[in-house]
C-alpha cells in the first residue's frame, strides 16, 4: 500500500507559462517512455521476481516513479496556467485543448493516449531487468530531447533532476541484474527462467 | 521565496538523500556506512518535518479536526508559490 506525502520530490515553481513546452513535456507523463509507464512497469513486474533484493528495488523505484509522475504533471499544469485560447492556438496546443482543456491527460507529445503496449512485464527475471535498463535509457534520451527545447531555468532545473534519476535507476537495475546472474548457473544463465521454473530457485531465496 | 518554501526545500533536500540511500541499500544491504548516513538524514528530516507540520499543516495525514482543515487547505504540491 501507499501513503501520500503532501510535497513534491523536487521543488517546481514555473513563473512563465509556455504551452509549446507543455505540449512536448506531456510525453513524460503519458508517453511511451514516460513516468506512468515506468511506474506501472516496475510495480507490475515485481510480483514474479525470484530474489528479494529485486522485489525491493522494483517496489522502491516504482514508487519513486509515481513521485516523478506528479512532478511532470506539476510542470505541465504550471506551464499551461492562465493562458488564453489564442496563446494556446499560437503554441500549437489547440488539438490537445479541444479534448482536455488545460486538464492533465496522459498522452504522448504526438497525442497518442497512454498505452500499456509501450511497456512489458514478461515474467522472466533477465528479460524484465533488460527491459528496465532500456526503459531508463529511453527516458533519459527523452529528457535530453526535452532539454533541447527548454530555455526557461524554472523548467530546465526540475527536468535535469528527472534526467539524473534515470541514470541512477539504470545503475540500480544493473546491480539488480548482477544479483540475478549471481544466483544463476554461470555456465548458462538461460537454462531456466528463475521467475517461473521452480527447479532453479536456489537457497538464497 | 517564502519561509515556507525555504523550509520545504530543506526537507526535500534531506528526503532526496533518504530516497537515494534507500535505493542504494536495496542492492548494497551490508554497507554500514550508508546505513549510518541514512539514519542521520532521517533524523534531520524528521526534525524539520515536525517543525513544518506544526507551523503549516500535515505532510503525511494524521486525523484530528484541526489537522483535517490544514490537510485540505491550499497550497497543494502542484500549486504555484503565490498561493492562488
Amino acid at each position: 500500500m501507499w501513503v501520500y506525502e503532501k510535497k513534491l520530490q523536487y521543488p517546481i515553481n514555473i513563473k512563465n507559462p509556455n504551452a509549446a513546452l507543455a505540449k512536448i513535456i506531456i510525453s513524460q507523463y503519458g508517453g511511451p517512455d514516460g513516468e506512468l509507464g515506468a511506474s506501472l512497469r516496475y510495480l507490475s513486474q515485481r510480483y514474479t521476481m525470484p530474489y528479494p533484493e529485486l522485489k525491493a528495488i522494483l517496489t522502491d523505484i516504482g514508487t519513486e516513479e509515481l513521485a516523478h509522475l506528479e512532478m511532470v504533471g506539476t510542470i505541465v499544469y504550471q506551464l499551461t496556467k492562465n493562458l488564453t485560447p489564442e496563446q494556446i492556438k499560437e503554441a500549437g496546443m489547440d488539438a490537445y485543448f479541444v479534448d482536455h482543456t488545460a486538464g492533465i491527460y496522459p498522452s504522448s507529445a504526438a497525442g497518442t493516449p497512454y498505452t500499456a503496449a509501450s511497456m512489458q512485464s514478461k515474467g522472466d527475471v533477465l528479460t524484465d531487468l533488460h527491459e528496465n535498463l532500456a526503459a531508463e535509457q529511453k527516458a533519459r534520451t527523452t529528457y535530453d530531447n526535452i532539454l533541447r527545447f527548454c530555455d526557461d531555468p524554472d523548467v530546465i532545473d526540475p527536468i535535469r533532476f528527472l534526467r539524473a534519476r534515470e541514470v541512477v535507476h539504470y545503475q540500480r537495475f544493473g546491480e539488480g541484474l548482477r544479483i540475478a546472474t549471481d544466483n544463476l548457473d554461470s555456465k548458462n544463465f538461460y537454462a531456466f527462467n528463475a521467475s517461473f521454473d521452480k527447479c532453479c530457485k536456489n537457497n538464497k531465496n | 521565496m517564502t519561509d515556507r518554501d525555504i523550509l520545504m526545500r530543506k526537507i526535500a533536500t534531506y528526503d532526496f538523500a533518504i530516497v537515494e540511500l534507500n535505493l542504494y541499500l536495496d542492492t548494497h544491504p551490508k554497507d554500514l556506512d550508508a546505513h549510518r548516513k541514512l539514519e542521520d538524514y532521517e533524523s534531520k528530516s524528521l526534525e524539520l518535518r515536525e517543525f513544518y507540520e506544526e507551523k503549516y499543516g500535515p505532510i503525511v495525514f494524521r486525523n484530528s479536526p484541526d489537522n483535517r482543515m490544514k490537510w485540505i487547505k491550499n497550497p497543494w504540491p502542484w500549486d504555484l508559490c503565490e498561493g492562488d
